[in-house]
């Protein structure tokens, strides 16, 4: 019988073909799909957030290990939408207008999934207008905006005043983040929350929809 | 003490000796705010360098040595010379959107760019001809781990191939450095003073990767270009944004004449690098680009700046600059406001300095 700390370790180490050849062993078992993803994957990958978090782990490791998880979650995914399981909660994120990094925002993209998170990527030197739109659109529980540069930060607040101008504000929980962004300049522009890097985005994102 | 030229002023420093005031240049400077100094929208960067009596020039390398293919005009998006994407925005530098290798295969047939293309050198040229002997004349290239990560590989791909497929970053690094030996050795021909090599090894939180990977990957195709510059005699300055303090050994053991920009943003203090590494290496910065030169009165660029010289200015060793460069939200008034202040209170000995 597998046991589903392996699963964990296997994603702490990185170790994509062990994480797969253990999920796919354990669903043979009959294991259901959901106790593999949620004692086995997910603890895994909080592990790895914890160690990026206290330094034992960088973005080599964290991506690594981030891939072995996807591909797990890529697996059950089918067996998990033909059991009853709860629809996942919606993240929309985008990079701001006049700034193409994306690496910040992929590492977090990454992180959500392997987190149960539907996640909608709108990419990079994302308008106001086209933020607007998508949130009018769809139903997100959080948008997220990603700025990279110091001098693309002023589009993420100018994307928070369009949501009001469009009376959309308030449809979705706002997240900011990205490497010269802080704390004081999410609450200053009236964000809901902030995330310094991906693995605190998760955790971030799971206290704004009551998840934590 | 006599008036120095710009070039004796930054290399005087960069030997821990007191010139006649703390020097002062800047990786970059974004048009819009040397126009809007200048009133001048015809006036070159070298103009500009002159006018405001700047103490060095760079020769950038992604602006003045690079080739581009336009991929998509309206997007404006091209292909650099290494077959990287880039994406031109609201700044002067492209922003990386995928690396050209796909598959270490494509290496096999992989053809580099040729750093012996002479019209590489051209604006070098003609700055040696318009500043040799007034002022430092810096060649910049962008390090390994920049150009290995945004060109070749794309950044998320590099990152995981330092775990899973090293031969791929090594064999990449060996490009990339070759290249970079040459373009140096070249430059120094035809009359660079100094070299400075960008790209980050760290986040603000602290190291990208790991010190054994930076020590394994990073540090020693960085080391090579060191020991050349040496080799003519000329100083090797090096700028990395983020926390580097739990990898600074690695810095130092390059044998690196000058770190940028000791980043505030990342908690690192000008006071606090003058007391652990001021001996060993110049500080090179660190007036905040993303608070006080964009938002800040031009008192509180002008009390920043004199804090930076106050903190390492003693005993020479410091380049006061921004911390990281001039780009286009920064209030032109705030950067002539931090000139004024080093020409103002970087004037030594730094006597108004208590202790």
């Amino acid at each position: 019988m597998v046991n589903l700390n392996e699963v964990s370790n296997a994603v702490i180490e990185g170790d994509e073909a062990a994480t797969l050849e253990l999920v796919k062993k354990a669903l043979g078992e009959g294991i259901p799909a959901r106790k593999v993803l949620d004692e086995g994957l997910i603890p895994g990958i909080h592990k790895v957030g914890d160690l990026f978090e206290s330094g034992e782990y960088f973005l080599p490791e964290l991506l690594v290990s981030g891939e072995a998880m996807s591909k797990a979650v890529e697996l059950l995914e089918p067996v998990l939408s033909k059991s009853n399981v709860p629809s996942a909660d919606k993240y929309l994120i985008g990079t701001v207008q006049g700034d193409v990094h994306d690496i910040g925002k992929n590492i977090t993209i990454m992180m959500l999934k392997a987190n149960g998170w539907e996640v909608t990527d709108l990419g990079v030197d994302i308008s106001p207008k086209e933020f607007c739109s998508a949130v009018e659109k769809g139903d997100y529980d959080i948008l997220g905006l990603s700025a990279l540069l110091t001098m693309t930060m002023p589009a993420a607040a100018e994307t928070i005043e369009a949501l009001k101008g469009a009376g959309l504000r308030d449809k979705v929980k706002i997240m900011v983040g990205g490497a010269p962004t802080t704390q004081e300049w999410a609450d200053k522009i009236g964000a809901d929350g902030y995330a310094p890097d991906a693995p605190s985005a998760v955790k971030i994102a799971a206290a704004l929809v009551g998840e934590s | 003490m006599p008036k120095l030229t710009g070039l004796e002023r930054i290399l005087t420093t960069l030997k821990h000796q007191e010139p006649d005031r703390v020097p002062h240049f800047e990786l970059l400077i974004d048009k819009k705010v040397r126009d809007a100094i200048m009133h001048d929208t015809n006036a070159s960067y070298a103009d500009f360098i002159d006018y405001m009596d700047i103490d060095a020039i760079m020769v950038f390398d992604k602006t003045m040595t690079w080739t581009y293919e336009t991929v998509d005009a309206a997007r404006n998006i091209k292909r650099d010379q290494w077959g990287g994407l880039v994406r031109f925005t609201t700044t002067d530098l492209g922003h990386p959107m995928g690396g050209a290798i796909k598959s270490e295969k494509d290496l096999d047939t992989y053809v580099p760019p040729d750093p012996d293309d002479s019209w590489r050198y051209d604006e070098l040229g003609r700055l040696v001809k318009r500043f040799k002997g007034q002022r430092a004349i810096i060649a910049h290239c962008s390090d390994i781990f920049d150009i290995g990560k945004e060109s070749f590989l794309g950044d998320v791909a590099y990152f995981k191939a330092m775990i899973k497929n090293p031969d791929l970053i090594d064999r990449v690094n060996e490009i990339i450095t070759n290249y970079e030996l040459r373009f140096f050795r070249n430059c120094f021909e035809v009359g660079a003073d100094a070299v400075l090599v960008s790209g980050d090894w760290a986040m603000t939180k602290g190291p990208m990767v790991s010190h054994e990977l930076t020590k394994r990957f990073i540090a020693p195709p960085f080391k090579k270009i060191v020991e050349l510059c040496h080799s003519y005699g000329k100083p090797c300055l090096k700028h990395s944004d983020g926390n580097i303090w739990p990898i600074i050994d690695l810095f130092l053991g390059t044998g690196v004449d000058g770190l940028h920009p000791i980043d505030p943003m990342a908690g690192m203090d000008m006071a606090d690098a003058k007391a652990r590494i001021g001996d060993k290496v110049c500080l090179m910065g660190n007036v905040s680009c993303a608070f006080s030169l964009v938002t800040g009165t031009t008192e509180e660029v002008r009390q920043e700046t004199k804090e930076v010289i106050r903190k390492a200015g003693k005993g020479g060793g410091l380049i006061c600059m921004s911390s990281n460069s001039i780009h286009s939200g920064v209030k032109p008034e705030n950067y002539v406001a931090m000139i004024d202040a080093i020409k103002e209170y970087g004037k030594y000995p730094l006597d108004w300095i208590k202790g």
